[in-house]
């Protein structure tokens, strides 16, 4: 291709792009940076104005106790309010204490925390995240491409003070590759186990989540590994892999263990195996709860709302928490719905209340009892509502065409865009911006985009080239709004000059004047001019 | 002949800094991957530390950092700067030296002169960071060094990075042949090459980090040859 033909079709819309990108994001950064200002700056207003409230009453004591009790169950049923003095300004007071009272709000106890004289059931709980887990985000933050390279998981197995083997996860092939440390390959691990080559291992499947511990007799790590649909245990010491529960027909969502890992008492989240059956619980987007027990081995399957569970040597429970206010709505993809849910949580008293339930063998639940209480409208934070003003005013100077494509693709799209964008996908991430920075006052945005149209008509028509590049430019400035304005001053930026001929104002990129079509005046040819003179 | 002749001049005058940023990587990440291989099983053994029998591990204690993530600032560092430092001595120091005219005031075409700065550059970063590059991790991957190889992604990666070097040239090359002040679109070139890299390293597909890179290669490469071809030197 010709470098004029290059220059034509191909740097001309680049270096549009270029500079619309660059002032883009330049302007973005901007309409943030003012969102947090404003936000921080009247959220420590609010601090400040409700350090100044009036003391509470005995009656808002008692519902503040009970808000912030942890209720728990006997194995009896019987529920007792859990609570924990504090200060004024919310710290644990040390030492610590407790007080626990009865469904009826009578104190049946006070005293050391370690002293209590129950033993409440605990309960299945959801791994922490950066803790006790790592998941499909973090094994996206391991791979990121910064300067030291990406990271990979590897198991390191032997005994406390010599690591004999290592066996590293191929995220590619979706299983892993073990290694002597002293040199050469021992094999790889996948979905049925143990192989010795690479032909014959069958993967594991799309990565999701894994945990891991050290049982009571090894130093060798195990690791519960979860991928879209399947939980297996992996064992590298034994070079075992145990496919613990796989889902026919729905993803898995979460998964959560209780009493399930061998670890030794004393130490973090141990449960007392004497009195407490292994149990995992695997939650899938369908909605049920798949329950996986041993000791005996037995598997239960239990529909219905979120709930958790546990599994003495008696019987096994499940516990629901519910609160009647629907959850809230994305500020970004509905502000309406979003200011419906400010309205209704912040304006009316909120009913809880927790129900415990029996789990019988074939996965039927029987209620055992329930609590519930009322707690008042909570006070509206002041920034929460500023964030929307915020929005609103940062939004005037938002592209046009950020308001334009989010009603054309629909709040059903936009939401998958906020949900992958939480999952940390960067795509997804690049995608949201039009949803986040996008005008909420629709007729104002129109109307600032119009003047800036209307100054690059002024701007523009005694410079223009051609009519299409004219059109051009008022388009984009229209739909980019203070983007656009500033792309075209940035590209467009020509001197302009009164015409000897008619006298209108025109530009210096055409030689021909726009208005009376008169060429651009001639320098007068001077006396030593020789190369002018010979060639004209 | 000529294009031969415009190359061999290019390159003659990008070999100091070529041989320096390849002296630079070779020394310094030599040294440091050196020094990692012997201490690779004590890192080992500091991380088992936490492996205590009847213990939940921290998950994130089983990530670990390859050898090689200690050459990898020197491979970054070494193509981006190799990278901005051809740039500006190919297009930018020639408006102050105005040697311009005297290259481009020849019987060959505009065309023939870019394209001969152009390889010159991109053989320049292949061989100097990225022939480095390949012998480092050649020498990781030996069975006797780290005792498992190193994983192919990583090499890869170190590839992206001399890619990146040669994004900050094109960026650079695009500023430097700009007419405008820096304050204003000058600097866009290198904006935009700023951008890339922090765009490239938020990822953790290739495929998508290869994408962005070949679309901003594309971009760069198709301004440079119009300001290059229209620009009255």
């Amino acid at each position: 291709m010709e470098l004029k033909n290059v220059s034509k079709y191909i740097a001309g819309p680049g270096r549009v792009f270029t500079t619309a990108l660059i002032i883009l994001i330049a302007v973005s950064v901007v309409q943030a940076f003012a969102m947090a200002a404003i936000e921080t700056f009247v959220y420590a207003e609010h601090r400040t104005a409700t350090k100044g409230k009036p003391p509470r009453t005995e009656e808002e004591k008692r519902i503040g106790r009970i808000r912030q009790a942890s209720k728990q169950f006997l194995p009896d049923g019987t529920i007792h309010l859990v609570y924990e003095p504090r200060s004024k300004d919310g710290r644990i007071i040390e030492p610590r204490t407790e007080q626990i009272y009865d469904a009826n709000d009578h104190l049946l106890w006070e005293g050391p925390k370690d002293q209590r004289p129950y033993e409440y059931l605990s309960w299945a709980e959801q791994l922490r995240r950066y803790t006790d887990a790592f998941d499909v985000m973090q094994i996206k933050q391991m791979q990121m491409l910064t300067p030291v390279f990406s990271r990979s998981i590897e198991v390191p197995i032997g005994s406390i003070n010599n690591t004999e083997q290592i066996w590293r996860y191929r995220p590619g092939d979706e299983c892993f590759e073990g290694y002597a440390v002293g040199g050469g390959r021992i094999g790889f691990i996948g979905a049925e186990g143990f192989v010795d080559s690479k032909s014959k291992v069958k993967p594991l499947g799309e990565f999701r989540f894994f945990t891991a511990w050290c049982p009571g007799d090894s130093s060798s790590p195990t690791l519960l590994w979860q991928t879209g649909r399947r939980v297996y245990q992996i064992n590298f010491e034994k070079r075992q892999t145990e496919l613990l529960f796989e889902s026919a027909d729905s993803d898995i969502e979460t998964i959560s263990l209780h009493a399930w890992r061998d670890l030794k008492p004393g130490t973090n989240d141990y449960i007392d195996s004497k009195k407490y059956r292994p149990l995992l619980v695997c939650i899938t987007q369908d909605g049920v709860h798949h329950l996986i027990l041993r000791e005996p081995d037995q598997r239960l399957s239990v529909a219905g709302p979120r709930s958790s569970f546990t599994a003495t040597r008696q019987a096994i429970f499940a516990y629901r928490s519910w609160a009647d206010v629907f959850s809230v709505p994305s500020m970004a993809v509905s502000p309406q719905l979003y200011e419906e849910w400010l309205e209704q949580y912040y304006n009316k008293p909120q009913k809880k209340w927790m129900e415990l339930y029996r789990v019988a063998d074939d996965g039927a639940v029987q209620l055992l009892n329930r609590y519930d209480w009322t707690m008042p409208a909570p006070d509206r934070p002041l920034h929460m509502e500023s964030l929307l003003a915020t929005q609103r005013l940062v939004g005037h100077f938002s592209p046009l065409l950020y308001s334009l494509l989010f009603h054309a693709l629909g709040t059903e799209f936009w939401s998958y865009v906020q949900q992958s964008t939480n999952r940390g996908s960067f795509f997804y991430a690049m995608l949201a911006f039009p949803m986040w920075l996008r005008s909420l006052n629709g007729l104002t945005n129109w109307a600032i985009s119009a003047l800036m149209m209307g100054f690059v008509f002024w701007h523009g028509l005694p410079r223009r080239t051609s009519r299409a590049q004219f059109a051009f430019w008022l388009v984009f400035v229209g739909l980019l709004n203070a983007t656009g304005l500033l792309t075209y001053l940035a590209l467009n930026h020509t001197a302009v000059i009164k015409c000897p001929a008619c006298g209108r104002r025109r530009g210096l990129a055409q030689n021909d004047c726009i208005h009376c079509r008169a060429p651009l005046p001639t320098p007068k040819p001077r006396e030593l001019d020789l190369v002018f003179k010979s060639c004209c | 002949m000529r294009f031969a002749a415009l190359f061999g001049k290019e390159f003659r005058e990008c070999l100091p800094w070529m041989l320096l940023a390849a002296i630079v990587l070779f020394a310094f990440g030599g040294f440091t991957l050196r020094m990692q291989a012997h201490d690779i099983n004590p890192i080992r053994e500091w991380s088992r530390g936490y492996s205590t029998p009847g213990t939940t591990m921290q998950a994130s204690r089983l990530t670990f950092n390859s050898p090689l993530a200690v050459v990898g600032p020197w491979v970054f560092g070494s193509a981006i700067g190799l990278g901005l430092i051809l740039g500006a001595c190919q297009f930018w120091i020639p408006n102050f030296t105005r040697t311009w005219p005297f290259l481009l005031h020849r019987s060959v075409h505009r065309s023939t002169v870019l394209a001969a700065k152009l390889t010159a550059a991109t053989v320049g970063l292949i061989l100097a960071v990225g022939g480095i590059w390949v012998g480092l991790f050649w020498y990781a991957c030996r069975p006797d060094v780290f005792g498992m190889p190193q994983p192919a992604r990583i090499f890869i990666e170190g590839w992206i990075f001399i890619t990146l070097g040669l994004v900050a040239y094109l960026g650079t090359a695009v500023s430097g042949l700009s007419e405008a002040r820096w304050y204003t679109t000058k600097i866009f070139g290198i904006a935009l090459a700023a951008i890339v890299i922090f765009v490239t390293a938020m990822q953790w597909s290739l495929v998508w980090a290869l994408a962005v890179i070949a679309f901003s290669i594309a971009l760069l490469l198709s301004q440079l040859f119009d300001t290059f071809a229209t620009k009255e030197f």
